[in-house]
Parts: C-alpha cells; sequence; structure tokens
C-alpha cells in the first residue's frame, strides 16, 4: 500500500474514469439513467457522466410526481404520443426496482371559472350551464379519445364533490382519468440508476463534459474534466444543458430556455387523503396562464399534499429559487381549487428548472449530421411519465447505431432494496432489531428512519455522500421539522462512514459545508466578544 | 416479540416536563414509573441551554441549563424510575397502550394505566413562514445551532444574520459573538420585539447588536451555501414594503421564528388539541380529553420560563399518581375558562372544580403598561395582581384558591382577563 492518508472506499462506485466505453450516457437525470438502464439489457459497456455528486440533481428532484395519462397534451406532439404510450408502460417500467409507484388517478374539475368571463358573459345561464355540466366534459372525453386515452369518466357535481370533498363547491362537473400515477422522481432515478450498475453500467459523477469528439461525421469520444472516455455512442440527456452539449458534437439545432416551477408541500399528517386523486381546474384553452402542465393539487406517493408548480420564465438555468410571487400565486389559485386547504401546515416548498424547447416539444433523434450522437432534449413534464417511451424510441435509434437486439441473458432484472423501517409492522421491526440493533436506531423522529438506512444509503450501489444524498433516499429531515432534529446525527453518521471530519460534511456536494468551523476558530484578539 | 409491559405510569419525554412529572408522580406513590426519552441523555433541550437565568421560582436562584436538569436528573437517578434512554415512542392509542423501539430492546409494548405527555416543541422553520429564496446549507433554526455550538463544538455559522427576536434568537445572538462569529443584526417582523426584556439587554444591547423591528428577510441567496439575504421594511399588516429592500452579506441565516407543540403522539392517541396553544386541551390538573393521558411543559402550549414547566409537571405526575392510586373518577367539566381582554389564551382551559385550587398561565395579545391581571367570575373580580407592563413574550400566572374555583362554578363563569390598572374595577367591553 502507498503512504499517505487513507481514504475510505465510498460505496462501491468506481471513481476512475474509464477510457473506454460502448456508449455514454450524458446526463444522470431520470432519462439519462432509464436509457442507460436499457442498454444494459442488451450489453454491460455504458457509462453515465454526470458533473453533479450525485444523480437526479437537476428537474429529476424537484418536480411534481405526476406520471400523467397524455389528456392535458397538444393533440399530434411528439409529447402526447409518448406521454399516453408511456403512462401504459409504467407497470413495466418500474418493475423489479422497489420503487412505489401507483396510479391515484386525476379529477378535472369544471367549475364557471372554466370559461373565460368574456365568453360566459355572451351566453345565457342555461346555455352555459350545459357547457359546464355536458359539453366540456363530453369534449374532454372526446379528447382523450383522439389520444387513445380510453377508460374517462365524467362526473356531475355530487361525484366531484363525494369523490374529492375538499374541492370548491362551485364544481359544475367533472372528469376522472384512471391513468394518473405517482412516482417519486429522484428514487425512481436513484433505482434506475442502480439497476443499471448491478447489470454493469457505470455511473461517473463530479464529472462534467467539455466536449464530443467527433472525427468523419462520426462520435469517437466524449471528454471531461477529467479526462476523456473513447466511445461510438453519445446519448445526451443533459435536461436544460442539453443545448450546449449538442453543441459541443455539432448536432445542435435548438435552444433550451430554462422556465422554473416551485411547489408547496404540506405536513403529511395533517394532509394526508385531503386530496386522494390529483385535482386540476379545467381552463378553456387559450386561459392557461402557464406553459408547461398547468400543475394542480396531488397527493405524494407517501402521502403529502402538494401545490403546484409554477412557471416562470428564467434567464438562470441553475435558478432553483422561490419567489414571494410564486408563493402568492399558488395560495391564490387552490384557495379557489380547495378553498380550506391547510395553509400553516407547509413543510417545504422546493422549485426546479424545466427544459423545453422554443417548439415546447420533445427532440428525440440520432443526429443526422453527426454518426452515433443522440439527442434526447426538450424534456419537461410529462418527460417523467413519458420517460418508458422516450427510453423505447432512443432504444430504436441505438439498435440501428449497434446496440444488439437481442437481451443479454445474464441481465439481472431485480435491483435488491432496503426496508423501509416506517413501512415495516412491528414484528418485521423487532425482527430486523434482534439482527442488527442499528435497526433500532430512530434518527429521524419525523419520519421514522434508522441508522441502518442511513448506512444502506451512504454504502449503496450510487452511494449518498452529502446530506440531501440521504434525504433523497432515505427521507430524512424531510418531515415537519425538516431536519432540526436529525440534522447533526445524519452529518456525524456521514462523517464517520467517510472518513472525513464533520466540517468536510455538506448539503449538496462541494461549497455547501453544514458547519464553518469548530468553537473558537474565528475568534481574533481585540474584536467583538468583549470576553 | 416480548410481553406487553405495564407499567403504572408512562412519561414520554425526559425534558425539564417529564423529569418533574416522573418525580412528583414517583414521590406521590407511584412505583412502576416509565420514563420514555428518544434522546441519548435527560435533560431534553437544557444541557444545550448553557446560558443562566433557570430557577428563578423553583429553586429561588438562577442556575444554567444543565444546572436546573441535573438537579432532577440526579433525583431521578436516587429512585427506582426505569429510564429508558433512546427510545422512540411510535405510537400511542387512545386506551393508552403504546409501542416504542430502541436498540437493544427491540419493539416494546407497554399498556401502562396512565401516560404523561412530556414531548415538548420544535422549532418552526423557513418553509413554514415561507422565505422565498434558495434552499442553500447556512439557514438554521436557532436551537439547532445552539446544540451545534453548545453541545458538537461546532459553528453553524461566521457571518450571521437572525430573523426573528424569540428568546432563542437574542441568546444565539450573544452566544455566536462569544464565539468569534460576526452578526450583523436581528431581525422582528413585529414591532415589538420577541424575548425577554432581559435577554434584549444582555444579548444585544451589551454586545451593541442592532435589533431591526418591523422588517423580515424577504430572499435567501446562494445556491450552494448561504451568500447573502434581502432583508425588507414591513407595514402594519406585516407585509414587505416595495422600495425598503437591503442586501445583508451574510453566510448565515438563524431562525427563531416561533415554537410548535410536538402534539403527532397526541393526535394519534384522539387528544383534543386546542388550535390557539397547538397542545392538548386541559384540566387543572393537566389531564386532556383522554382519561388518563396527562400533558405538562412545552408539548401543552411553549412557556417561557422552565420554573412553570416544572410547576405544570409536577402537578401532571401528582394528578397522574392520583388517578392511577385511587382509582380517581374525574367529574365534568363545569367550566370553559374564557380569555377576556388583552388574553390570547389560558391554560388549563377547562375548570372541574373537583375542590383544589389551580394555577392559570395566559399571554396576552399586545404590550400594555400598568395594568391588573385578574380572574373573573360574572364580572366580579376573584384574584388578581399588578404589573407595571405586560408583553406577549412574557407569560402571566394567576394563582386561584378552592374558594375562587368553587365561587367560579356557582356562578358558571370564570374569565381571566387584563385591565388598565387606573380602571381596573371598572367594566369594559
Amino acid at each position: 500500500m502507498k503512504a499517505g492518508r487513507k481514504t475510505r472506499p465510498r460505496g462501491k462506485l468506481d471513481p476512475r474514469l474509464p477510457t473506454s466505453a460502448r456508449a455514454v450516457v450524458v446526463g444522470a437525470g431520470i432519462i439519462g439513467c432509464a436509457i442507460a438502464r436499457e442498454i444494459t439489457r442488451y450489453l454491460p459497456d455504458v457509462v453515465v457522466l454526470d458533473k453533479e455528486n450525485d444523480v437526479a440533481c437537476g428537474a429529476s428532484k424537484a418536480n411534481n410526481a405526476e406520471v400523467h395519462s397524455g389528456i392535458g397534451e397538444d393533440a399530434g406532439t411528439l409529447k402526447q404520443k409518448l406521454n399516453v404510450r408511456g403512462n401504459r408502460m409504467y407497470d413495466e417500467f418500474v418493475a423489479g426496482l422497489g420503487v412505489d409507484f401507483r396510479r391515484q388517478g386525476l379529477l378535472i374539475v369544471v367549475t364557471p371559472r372554466s370559461v373565460p368571463p368574456e365568453v360566459a358573459e355572451k351566453m345565457g345561464p342555461e346555455e352555459l350551464d350545459e357547457l359546464l355540466r355536458v359539453k366540456i366534459p363530453e369534449g374532454i372525453v372526446a379528447y382523450g379519445k383522439a389520444a387513445g386515452i380510453e377508460g374517462l369518466r365524467i362526473l356531475n357535481r355530487e361525484e366531484v364533490l363525494a369523490r374529492e370533498p375538499n374541492v370548491t363547491p362551485e364544481a359544475v362537473s367533472g372528469v376522472f382519468d384512471p391513468h394518473y400515477g405517482l412516482v417519486c422522481p429522484y428514487k425512481l432515478t436513484i433505482a434506475l440508476a442502480e439497476h443499471a450498475v448491478i447489470n454493469g453500467a457505470r455511473v461517473i459523477l463530479n464529472t462534467e463534459v467539455t466536449g464530443i469528439r467527433v472525427e468523419d461525421g462520426e462520435v469517437r469520444g466524449v471528454i471531461t474534466n477529467r479526462g476523456e472516455i473513447a466511445t461510438g455512442l453519445v446519448i445526451n440527456a443533459a435536461g436544460v444543458f442539453a443545448d450546449e452539449v449538442a453543441e459541443m458534437a455539432g448536432a445542435g439545432g435548438f435552444r433550451i430556455h430554462p422556465r422554473k416551477g416551485a411547489t408547496l408541500l404540506f405536513d403529511r399528517q395533517v394532509t394526508s387523503e385531503y386530496v386522494r386523486s390529483s385535482v386540476a381546474l379545467f381552463r378553456m384553452p387559450g386561459m392557461k396562464k402557464e406553459r408547461s402542465k398547468g400543475g394542480g393539487a396531488m397527493p405524494t406517493v407517501e402521502g403529502n399534499l402538494q401545490l403546484g408548480p409554477t412557471a416562470v420564465e428564467v434567464e438562470d438555468k441553475y435558478d432553483t429559487s422561490i419567489s414571494a410571487e410564486e408563493i402568492e400565486e399558488i395560495f391564490e389559485r387552490f384557495h379557489y381549487l380547495l378553498p380550506n386547504f391547510p395553509k400553516e401546515a407547509v413543510i417545504s416548498a422546493f422549485s426546479g428548472v424545466r427544459a423545453p424547447t422554443y417548439e415546447e416539444d420533445f427532440v428525440i433523434e440520432a443526429s443526422e449530421r453527426v454518426r452515433g450522437f443522440v439527442n434526447v432534449a426538450g424534456i419537461q413534464s410529462p418527460g417523467l411519465a413519458s420517460a418508458p417511451a422516450i427510453v423505447e424510441m432512443v432504444m430504436g435509434f441505438l439498435h440501428e447505431l449497434g446496440i444488439p437486439r437481442e437481451p443479454r441473458p445474464d441481465f439481472d432484472p431485480i435491483r435488491p432494496t432496503t426496508p423501509r423501517f416506517a413501512e415495516l409492522d412491528d414484528r418485521e421491526r423487532d425482527s430486523l432489531i434482534r439482527k442488527d440493533p442499528r435497526w433500532g436506531n430512530i434518527v429521524c423522529r419525523c419520519e421514522y428512519v434508522t441508522e441502518a438506512e442511513v448506512l444502506a444509503a451512504i454504502h449503496s450501489l450510487v452511494p449518498a455522500t452529502d446530506m440531501d444524498g440521504v434525504k433523497r433516499r432515505t427521507r430524512t429531515g424531510m418531515g415537519r421539522c425538516q431536519g432540526g432534529f436529525c440534522g447533526h446525527r445524519v452529518a456525524a453518521i456521514l462523517a464517520r462512514e467517510l472518513g472525513i471530519p464533520v466540517t468536510e460534511v455538506t448539503k449538496s456536494g462541494g461549497g455547501s459545508p453544514l458547519y464553518l468551523g469548530e468553537n473558537k476558530e474565528f475568534l481574533q484578539p481585540g474584536r467583538s466578544g468583549h470576553a | 416479540m416480548p410481553k406487553v409491559r405495564k407499567p403504572d405510569l408512562v412519561v414520554i419525554g425526559a425534558g425539564p416536563a417529564g423529569l418533574g412529572a416522573a418525580l412528583a408522580a414517583h414521590e406521590a406513590g407511584l412505583r412502576d414509573v416509565m420514563l420514555i426519552e428518544r434522546d441519548v441523555e435527560l435533560g431534553g433541550i437544557l444541557p444545550q441551554c448553557i446560558h443562566d437565568g433557570f430557577g428563578s421560582m423553583v429553586f429561588e436562584e438562577t442556575l444554567t441549563g444543565p444546572q436546573y436538569a441535573q438537579r432532577f436528573i440526579d433525583r431521578v437517578e436516587r429512585t427506582d424510575i426505569e429510564v429508558k434512554l433512546n427510545t422512540m415512542v411510535l405510537d400511542l392509542r387512545p386506551d393508552r397502550s403504546l409501542t416504542a423501539v430502541n436498540s437493544r430492546d427491540g419493539i416494546l409494548e407497554i399498556k401502562p394505566r396512565a401516560v404523561v405527555l412530556a414531548m415538548g416543541c420544535r422549532e418552526r422553520t423557513r418553509h413554514q413562514i415561507l422565505i422565498p429564496g434558495y434552499r442553500p446549507a447556512g439557514v438554521i433554526c436557532a436551537g439547532a445551532a445552539q446544540r451545534d455550538i453548545n453541545i458538537e463544538g461546532l459553528m453553524p455559522g461566521r457571518r450571521v444574520v437572525i430573523l426573528g427576536s424569540g428568546d432563542i434568537g437574542l441568546i444565539m445572538a450573544r452566544r455566536f459573538t462569544l464565539e468569534g462569529a460576526e452578526v450583523e443584526g436581528v431581525y422582528e417582523i413585529m414591532d415589538h420585539p420577541g424575548g425577554l426584556t432581559r435577554n434584549l439587554v444582555q444579548c444585544l444591547h451589551d454586545y451593541d447588536i442592532p435589533l431591526h423591528l418591523s422588517h423580515t428577510v424577504t430572499f435567501i441567496h446562494g445556491r450552494k451555501r448561504v451568500e447573502a439575504v434581502t432583508v425588507s421594511r414591513v407595514d402594519e399588516n406585516l407585509k414587505p414594503l416595495p422600495g425598503t429592500e437591503r442586501l445583508v452579506p451574510c453566510d448565515t441565516l438563524v431562525l427563531s421564528v416561533g415554537l410548535i407543540p410536538e402534539n403527532e403522539l397526541s393526535r394519534r392517541a384522539g387528544v383534543a388539541l386546542d388550535p390557539v396553544t397547538g397542545g392538548p386541551v386541559v384540566d387543572e390538573r393537566m389531564e386532556t380529553s383522554v382519561e388518563g393521558i396527562f400533558a405538562c411543559g412545552n408539548v401543552m402550549n411553549v412557556f417561557d420560563l422552565v420554573d412553570y414547566v416544572t410547576h405544570t409537571a409536577e402537578m401532571a405526575g401528582r394528578a397522574a399518581a392520583e388517578y392511577v392510586l385511587q382509582g380517581r373518577r374525574r367529574g365534568k367539566v363545569t367550566l370553559r375558562v374564557r380569555p377576556g381582554r388583552n388574553v390570547r389564551f389560558v391554560v388549563p382551559q377547562l375548570l372541574r372544580g373537583d375542590g383544589e385550587g389551580a394555577f392559570f398561565y395566559f399571554r396576552v395579545r399586545r404590550p400594555e403598561r400598568a395594568v391588573r391581571a385578574r380572574l373573573v367570575t360574572g364580572g366580579v373580580p376573584l384574584a388578581g395582581k399588578k404589573a407595571r407592563m405586560v408583553r406577549p413574550p412574557e407569560m402571566v400566572r394567576l394563582k386561584a384558591d378552592p374558594e375562587m374555583l368553587a365561587e367560579a362554578v356557582s356562578r358558571g363563569d370564570l374569565g381571566v382577563e387584563v385591565v388598565p390598572e387606573v380602571e381596573g374595577a371598572e367594566g369594559h367591553g
């Protein structure tokens, strides 16, 4: 062994940059990880690169977790086609990953505010009533049918309120779409990344792509800040940076203009069952203020109510801030749809940056100019829902470009998972504690997360290396105290397991230390303190 | 799994409330008392409160937090009270049965004859007050910062802005300064300070730390670590005034924006909660709406002084012991104590009038000078005391002896009110 400071291995991730790979995926969001996982069904030699220190650090960690049906998309778009198909594929997509997915459905509520006032004014009361009660719901169902979405049900006012008692009593009618689902987007991304790693993929983080080597119109390699990987296949799944990566290869031609969206999250003890399905107010076409999906009220997989998202065009691709105006807008908007929603039970607010192109449609193409370069860009909502169909479409190109069509016999369909203490019954809990007492050490008291789960997250195939990484994998700090009680405990475990001083533990990678020093360290003689 | 344990009493939480309740119950004759604490040591929040000012009523001297706690811990250690540390209560049911867990025992099923809720409170976070901006490292609640510095020996910040002038915020302003950090200022959205006067003097004034009333933080800057905050003046409706924004460079925002009683278990047990205090509705014996479940300390409402926490805890412990030992059937609720002029809430909220005296604790709605705080029944004063000044952060305590309560019961009314001292005897609307 070489002399010098001993560093502990951080999980089973290979930190070295491989010199070559059959395929390189740029971007470890939901799309990049799903594509990588799919490639490993056919061959193991795929690398996923991301400049952040974890997977799912962009829009994949900050969206509303909805698997849309496609009812909200414009007819004839690629988005709509892939959304409808992706939704149908979802159960199969998540099979074996150990990730919760459930179909809670969407209730589209029709009220007098569904129609612009200038349109309503021109109508007689009976005509307006007919529009709200019959014509709009029937129109929604017909629109769905044309897109291939079957099974939409028209509800009258009583049925709407029976299904969702907290919805505004101004509801006139509604349409229930049973296809809408919920999945935790970052847990799904982590699971896909791990599943890919199990099957041979390498997920290389903290590595920024700075160039694409193209020779004779063909991809030859990916240049990064840590060296170069020789490859003939590059899949550009770089989210808001996809336009920049495409330009590096000379395979661009689209621009991503970032649009952020803020969501408020509520204490699940207060809001579980506040809405059972997703709930959205129908607005006649042309009324929509937002360009991305209109947002709504919906539960999370865990049962927190969430309201949002907003849609605000921003300059900065890193702008995940939330403005006072956005908070006000959410409160105003949902005060109408859900008049009694529990404002005081907000426990968190988050914001993600969408990656739309100016055409507002997905850009999924094998570049005609650069052989071996595949763009998967402009993926914004319903990107999560469309992911399985996006992957399917991309694989079509990749098979053409040389990925074998024959699946590997040794592909492992199962990703092993760590149990979640909070979800076990007392007998199961007790037996785990008998085997390993760390299952009895509750680290996070709001979400009932044990030390054993935190350790599993830190030593997983795609390991958590900071507070947010542990949080996304285990829910530490996601409850009502937002880490006030468990923060120092998780930081101490991270420091111990990573073999670093606690002052080097970060919230979300470099530049985000929790502690700036030790006591007395900042004392200067003759300055302040009076002591 | 092990068989069900059946102690006389389980006290949930071993801060000053739980310690006081367990000791009082034990002294009242209960022999099988179990004290459950989820943290690694006894004392709750007190071990990190290394400043002094604790115990002037209970011990008639001022102690530090650790000293105050130690007096109770020493007493507990001389008893056979069963202490379970590192033990988390997972569930509490209306029949008083509970499930707890720790590393050594695994899952514990417990069915005590009485329960005292003493879970204390937690801090309100930035999202509960919805501060706009980014979500970087360096936004921390004052109590968590206090723990970092005083227990872990770690500095969560170097250039600090404090939002909220509650006591912990003020104490942390001094603490950060003494440890060599720079506190740029304390910002308070209200037009009056949130903490005790002595803390304003000893923690801010003595260290030349400015207090900016009617100000709040309106944006948190910094993607990875706090780089600055925007502060703004607010109008009389507490809305930020456009044009008053000021950018304050800092690496840390410390929040002292309120405490919330921790009643998740109370809710599971079906205990009725008071929307104003955020804690269980209790009677003068600290019994909740669920028979045999008592509450005390900050779980029932956030007290300003630990001495009051101890007083309520001792009452709850004694009452729980009596309940178990004498099989006492409680009387009907005869009165709901009525908050009157300039009174925001009163605890206990209910009066059964079982023949004993009681203490009533309350907070005023707004600061007022030269007043009389008093108990009244049907417009007739029962007891009261003068105060030169009352302020919302400082709780007021009034004692009622059995005769007064009997009179209130016979008249069917008990109110608590604050009236100007000069016209103290007059009626008012």
